[in-house]
């Protein structure tokens, strides 16, 4: 039998990078095959090419034992290739069955496509209303939209990327449930992640790739998530190096009923949330995407302004009515989730973009004019410090990768010591290596006697870093609770709330 | 054949100054063809428009006078542009400077001193400013967009001309016409070159624009206007408010064009007339835009724009060129320039045709 898809030798270059030198990799029918790297590594690349969204420079695809050129995305999913994208493309105002009727290729009267759709759900356990509206659905039930879609069209290849980015324990264990059905029906699974215990757990075997070229190709049950972990870098994994029995100090950040306006349609303000943060303490706020944690963020960076002066304090002094430079005065950093375009200005240097959160606390501006030298020593000591890649102060933000980006955006901050310090997905996209350094200077930071708040999706990294852990949903956050009394159960209940309940619901009538 | 803009890695920092060069040496060649196309003498026209003012001396004084109030307005638009504050207005602040300047001349007509040029100076530019500040109040107070409001408040000030010098302001000896009476010796502009035309604004512009030069690349007004110009967003999280940034461009760059109203009416018009706006303000858009939104860029592009017009009024006199063709050329200079930013960033891609998938 012909592997269901076989790539020879494929090579692509961009100006400057070469994304993917000589990769080959074949996945045979009814294999769930890991694609594993790094950012940058050249994962979404060669899945672009596979899906005919760029074609490759040298190297042939063969599908079934023909060779075959994929001039584009209509051609793949001729041949039987899907893709679940990250990001999804779904209109929030239009339902489920509206959004999957515009992303079909031929016209099917609305009647039967529903009948489809109901069909594959209910073979695959996908529990979905096709009448519901998309805004009111939970990233998991989005993503879901995306992947009956996909399998509308009776793929024999499904390509998912990192399809568990966004979901709840619970949700995770749905999604294979229904890849494994998938698997066993004969379709081709390849999994873009860069989760190994869920390459562990679903895969039958793993490429992994490294600056473009493929370093490996083993079966990840043989393996540890160490062992491919560093195949994945290059090198050996450093573990988070904690103070062992460190007591934690006073309280210092303190959060009480603080509440944010709904500013748009879809936005989810917070209601009523309270918590302690000690010094030296590390605070977790878990939850699913889209529960207020946009909000939660602002609300505490002072982008939103808080009209009672004591919803937020600092060591009892009450900063709700300030704004960020007000708040940074006082010792509350923060970095918001996005980094182009909010924690950062891709257009600007790194020196400039220095400026835009230093300048107060590290004397940078005297008398309204800026003092470009302080603002590049600065810079320097930053990338020095976090090992950012880049060719120096004076490169744009926007050249350098995600990963090394947000190396930057979180040295910039934690080398500003502050007292407290607010951080969403530190390490969201960004790889093994810049993460363990990012855990290890946030526990440091917190070692050195500050505050601070980690809001992430990933729960392992918030079990790895944080002494206690609550979750937010729908913009409440749950009771906190020291890390080790919670079970991952347990969290993810709390992520799913109410959402999760309503899953069940809806089943397909 | 289908083509499709495709976004490049990085913009090309050379082609960035270099883009405002093609852009002029373009519309130069095309201008030529055109002109010839439709059977008047292409090449002539070009020499006499773009090349006479520069060879000819005597042309110099008048390339001055003209640049001095593009230069002006010019670099109050180039700060407004840079934090995405679209002001297309400055022609409107540029009458409402000139004519506040006016007010104050007129008051005191009867009255001597050195006090009274720096007092029309500053009721210019507050002039300018105040009536920019109308746009910002409802952009920032209503979510009214300022380009719809500062153009048309421009044809609100056109007609206050009309009404002031018709009416209160008319001169008493003018035989009626519509205009006011020559300021008084004290309040006009002394020439700063003896037996030439060139006023005290020439100097001026060159200063207004160092200055504004060096407040956009070291001080946190500039920071600002870049930053909120450059990623809202991230202007918020660095602590700079998106309506204070709107407020402050508006002011300035309203400011600026009142200032040129002023040295205008001051300076060269010695007195309002009706046909005291003389499209400065449009113009100076395409001034900002050539000079790339950089004070110092938009010295040289307000002496290109100059070249223009007085080589327009030289084409004129000499192969009877309609005056219309100044505006011509400087529209395809901006057509130009657009043009070669868009390709600065992006390049054309030919979209391959669809292949079926099967081999």
């Amino acid at each position: 039998m012909p592997h269901r898809l076989e790539l020879t030798g494929i090579t692509k270059a961009f100006p400057g990078v070469l994304a993917n030198d000589n990769v080959s990799f074949s996945v045979k029918p009814g294999e769930i095959h890991a694609l594993l790297g790094e950012n940058g590594a050249g994962k979404s690349t060669l899945v672009k090419m596979i899906y005919g969204i760029m074609q490759p420079d040298a190297g042939s695809i063969a599908w079934d034992g023909e060779v075959v050129t994929v001039a584009n995305p209509k051609a793949a999913r001729k041949l039987g290739v899907g893709m679940v994208f990250q990001h999804f493309s779904l209109f929030e105002a239009l339902t489920v069955l509206e959004n999957i009727a515009l992303g079909m290729d031929a016209k099917i009267p609305s009647r039967e496509l529903e009948a489809r759709i109901r069909a594959v759900m209910t073979q695959y356990g996908l529990l979905l209303d096709p009448h519901r509206t998309v805004a009111t659905l939970s990233v998991g039930e989005r993503q879901r939209i995306e992947i009956v879609r996909a399998l509308l069209l009776d793929p024999k290849l499904l390509i998912m990327d990192e399809p568990t980015s966004v979901l709840t324990p619970q949700e995770v264990e749905q999604l294979f449930e229904v890849l494994r059905k998938l698997a066993a029906q004969g379709c081709s699974i390849l999994y873009i992640s860069h989760k190994l215990h869920e390459i562990k757990a679903l895969c039958d075997t793993a490429t992994i790739l490294r600056g473009g070229k493929l370093v490996d190709t083993c079966d990840p049950k043989q393996e540890t998530s160490r062992s491919m972990a560093e195949k994945m870098i290059g090198a050996g994994l450093k573990d988070i190096v904690r103070a062992e029995g460190r007591a934690l100090g006073k309280p210092k950040l303190v959060v009480s009923r603080l509440k944010t306006e709904k500013a748009g349609h879809f936005d989810v303000p917070v209601d009523d949330v309270s918590f302690t943060v000690k010094a030296g303490e590390i605070f977790g706020i878990a939850g699913v995407a889209g529960n207020g944690q946009n909000a939660l963020l602002d609300a505490l960076s002072g982008e939103i302004r808080s009209d009672d002066k004591d919803a937020i304090t600092i060591d009892g002094y009450g900063i709700g009515l300030l704004d960020t430079t007000g708040r940074r005065k006082r010792g509350l950093c923060a970095v918001p989730e996005e980094r182009n375009g909010h924690a950062a200005v891709g257009d600007f240097t790194l020196s400039d973009n220095s400026i835009l959160t230093a300048r107060d606390r590290l004397g940078m501006v005297m008398m309204g004019l800026i003092n470009s030298g302080a603002a590049k020593t600065y810079t320097g000591k930053v990338i020095a410090d976090f090992a950012v890649k880049a060719l120096g102060p004076a490169s744009t933000a926007g050249s350098l990768s995600g990963g090394n980006l947000q190396k930057y955006i979180m040295g910039r901050e934690i080398l500003q010591k502050p007292s407290v310090l607010v951080v969403s997905q530190p390490t969201w996209g960004v790889d093994a290596g810049a993460a363990a350094a990012i855990h290890q200077a946030l526990v440091d930071l917190a070692a050195a006697g500050s505050a601070i708040v980690v809001i992430s999706q990933d729960l392992d990294e918030l079990r790895a870093l944080c002494d206690t852990l609550a979750v937010i949903n729908m913009g409440h956050l749950s009771q906190a609770r020291p890390v080790g009394d919670v079970t991952i159960e347990e969290i993810g209940l709390l992520m799913g709330g109410v959402h999760g309940a309503e899953a069940h619901d809806a089943i397909p009538a | 054949m289908q083509f499709r803009l495709e976004k490049r890695r990085e913009p090309s920092k050379l082609m960035t100054y270099l883009t405002p060069v093609a852009a002029v040496v373009l519309t130069m060649v095309v201008g030529a063809v055109i002109f010839s196309a439709i059977g008047y003498d292409g090449i002539g026209a070009v020499r006499e428009i773009f090349l006479t003012p520069l060879t000819n001396s005597f042309k110099w004084q008048d390339l001055g006078v003209k640049a001095a109030p593009l230069i002006i307005i010019g670099v109050g638009l180039s700060i407004a542009y840079r934090a995405n504050v679209w002001n297309i207005g400055a022609e409107g602040q540029y009458v409402m400077g000139g004519l506040a300047a006016t007010g104050v001349a007129l008051a005191t007509y009867t009255m001597t001193g050195w006090w009274i040029l720096p007092l029309m100076f500053v009721a210019g530019m507050l002039g300018g400013a105040a009536y920019a500040a109308i746009p910002a109040l409802l952009k920032t107070r209503l979510n009214v967009n300022e380009i719809l409001t500062s153009l048309m408040l421009t044809y609100a000030s056109v007609q206050l001309i009309y009404y002031l010098v018709r009416a209160p302001w008319k001169d008493p000896m003018g035989m009626g016409f519509p205009q006011t009476r020559r300021f008084a010796a004290d309040a006009l502009l002394p020439n700063i070159i003896p037996t030439t035309i060139v006023h005290a604004g020439v100097p001026i512009a060159i200063i207004v624009a160092l200055i504004a030069w060096f407040v956009m690349s070291r001080s946190v007004f500039g920071y600002q206007m870049k930053v909120v110009g450059a990623a809202p967003h991230a202007a918020r999280y660095g602590g700079f408010s998106e309506n204070k940034t709107i407020w402050l461009a508006m002011l300035v760059s309203g400011g600026l064009a009142g200032m040129a109203g002023m040295l205008e009416v001051a300076g060269p018009f010695q007195r309002m007339v009706p046909g005291f706006p003389t499209n400065y303000g449009f113009t100076a858009i395409i001034v900002a835009f050539l000079g790339r939104l950089n004070p110092l860029g938009v010295i040289f592009a307000g002496i290109v724009m100059a070249i223009t017009f007085v080589g327009g009024e030289v084409a004129q006199t000499t192969i009877g060129l309609s005056s219309s063709a100044t505006g011509v050329f400087q529209a395809m200079m901006l057509f130009f320039l657009l043009a070669g930013d868009i390709l600065i960033r992006y390049r054309i891609k030919r979209v391959v045709p669809v292949v079926e998938a099967r081999a």
